[in-house]
């Protein structure tokens, strides 16, 4: 019998290689979820995150909604701007340093043109110096407070207005300048510089900081704008004019 | 190269709407985020029509101008731009993938530019949004202020990243299609 032809040797079926990176994809997906719904869940502005400093522990269970109510009342010890009374009040804690409360003070200026003479809307201006970023803007913060001793109400804001007007900002302003300005809106400059050296305003300005810490403000400017039926809305940000001004329209038609 | 691909996918109109698409939810999404309190308590305003819901919302985008430094707008804008052109390229490559096709790395690529750019979103005066709330979660909310760009060094990493990401996207839009032999 002739040999038979050899079996053809049929090489083991091979897997299919596998894409490089099998994981990489689902792995890519959940990591970026997760990031995004962090980015959601523990925004400052969202729910419930811990706030160094803030005083009260009981303070960090709180979610956002409730931490506005932390809000302290607005009183004659206040910088106001317009009309006391007025159905709307934009409480602003501020950074005389930061970049963009320097943005916000123009716009606010502008709000205050369009809504300040018709009383509908007062400004309400508080101390929020962040001092890791900014280590000028507490004496800053106190030298408003200087200015408001010797000049009063319009005192304040004359200054305040001066100040954010000529600051390059991130620390830029020279601490020689803060009697320049109150010798620019007409203070008594040596009683001035008795009350910045004093550090007569030093707890008032702590006390703006843990009032904004506890509302739920993590960064400046941070901004409540409270409608007339105690309605407070959190407004984070230099925010533009056309969205603050929708903000007051929309806290104007509360009853 | 890549270039060429990129150009070829976008002049088809179904992609370039996709990439327009993602770009605008992404930069929809960064001038949104500072701010998640204040758009729930205002959609959640009874009385409030939905025509001045959506007025508010787009009025939020100007925050662009506002509340980001130049840089970080720039990457804000860069960033969305660059991840919808990614994801255009991505769903066109997808689309037209046999099994062979390794499609692992660029999306990889591209969802890592994305996360290291939300990273990155936020300004320079209250830092990253996402660092921030996070950070500060765990008790570390000094670090941002400790970092040389406070937190927008993740927006470059963001934008290198994605670039990345679409170089390999587009190169394996014109490799051919073939079975490789390894």
């Amino acid at each position: 019998m002739p040999d038979e032809p050899a079996t053809p040797q049929i090489p083991p079926i091979q897997q299919a290689p596998k894409p490089e990176n099998a994981l990489a994809i689902p792995l890519a997906i959940i990591i970026a979820g997760a990031l995004i719904a962090g980015a959601v869940i523990y925004n400052p502005n969202s729910d419930a995150s811990q706030r160094k400093g803030a005083d009260n522990p009981n303070v960090a269970a709180e979610d956002s909604s409730a931490k506005l109510e932390n809000l302290a009342p607005i009183t004659s010890a206040d910088h106001i701007r317009g009309n006391p009374d007025a159905p709307v009040k934009i409480v602003e804690y501020s950074d005389t340093e930061c970049p963009f409360c320097k943005r916000f003070h123009p716009t606010m200026q502008q709000v205050m043109d369009e809504y300040g003479d018709s009383g509908k809307v007062a400004w309400v201006y508080r101390h929020f110096p962040l001092d890791q970023l900014h280590k000028k803007a507490r004496k800053e913060a106190e030298a408003t407070e200087c200015a408001a001793e010797l000049g009063g109400n319009d005192g304040f804001w004359k200054y305040l207005d001066r100040l954010m007007e000529i600051t390059p900002a991130n620390d830029g302003l020279d601490p020689a300048e803060l009697p320049n300005i109150a010798a620019y809106v007409g203070l008594d400059v040596q009683q001035f510089n008795t009350c910045l050296a004093n550090g007569t305003y030093a707890q008032k300005v702590e006390a703006h900081v843990q009032n904004a810490i506890a509302t739920g403000g993590n960064g400046t400017p941070w901004s409540i704008v409270v409608g007339p039926n105690g309605t407070k809305y959190p407004l984070s940000g230099a925010q533009p004019y056309q969205s603050v001004k929708q903000l007051i329209e929309l806290a104007l038609t509360e009853k | 190269m890549s270039g060429a691909a990129v150009v070829r996918v976008l002049r088809n109109p179904r992609y370039a709407i996709l990439a327009f698409a993602v770009s605008l939810f992404v930069f929809l999404f960064a001038t949104w985020l500072p701010n998640l309190a204040l758009i729930q308590s205002v959609l959640g305003t009874p009385g409030v029509t939905p025509v001045s819901k959506l007025a508010f919302l787009a009025s939020l985008a100007g925050s662009i101008a506002t509340n980001f430094t130049l840089f970080s707008a720039a990457v804000t804008v860069a960033i969305a731009l660059l991840f919808g052109i990614h994801i255009a390229l991505f769903v066109y490559l997808v689309r037209r993938r046999v099994q062979s096709v390794r499609l692992g790395s660029s999306a990889a690529g591209g969802l890592m530019g994305l996360m290291s750019g939300i990273f990155g979103i936020g300004c320079a005066a209250c830092g990253s949004v996402v660092l921030t709330g996070m950070l500060t979660a765990a008790g570390a909310s000094g670090a941002l202020a400790l970092m040389p760009f406070k937190g927008e060094e993740f927006g470059i990493i963001g934008i290198t990243l994605l670039l990345v990401a679409i170089s390999m996207t587009a190169k394996r839009i014109t490799d051919p299609q073939t079975c490789r032999i390894d």
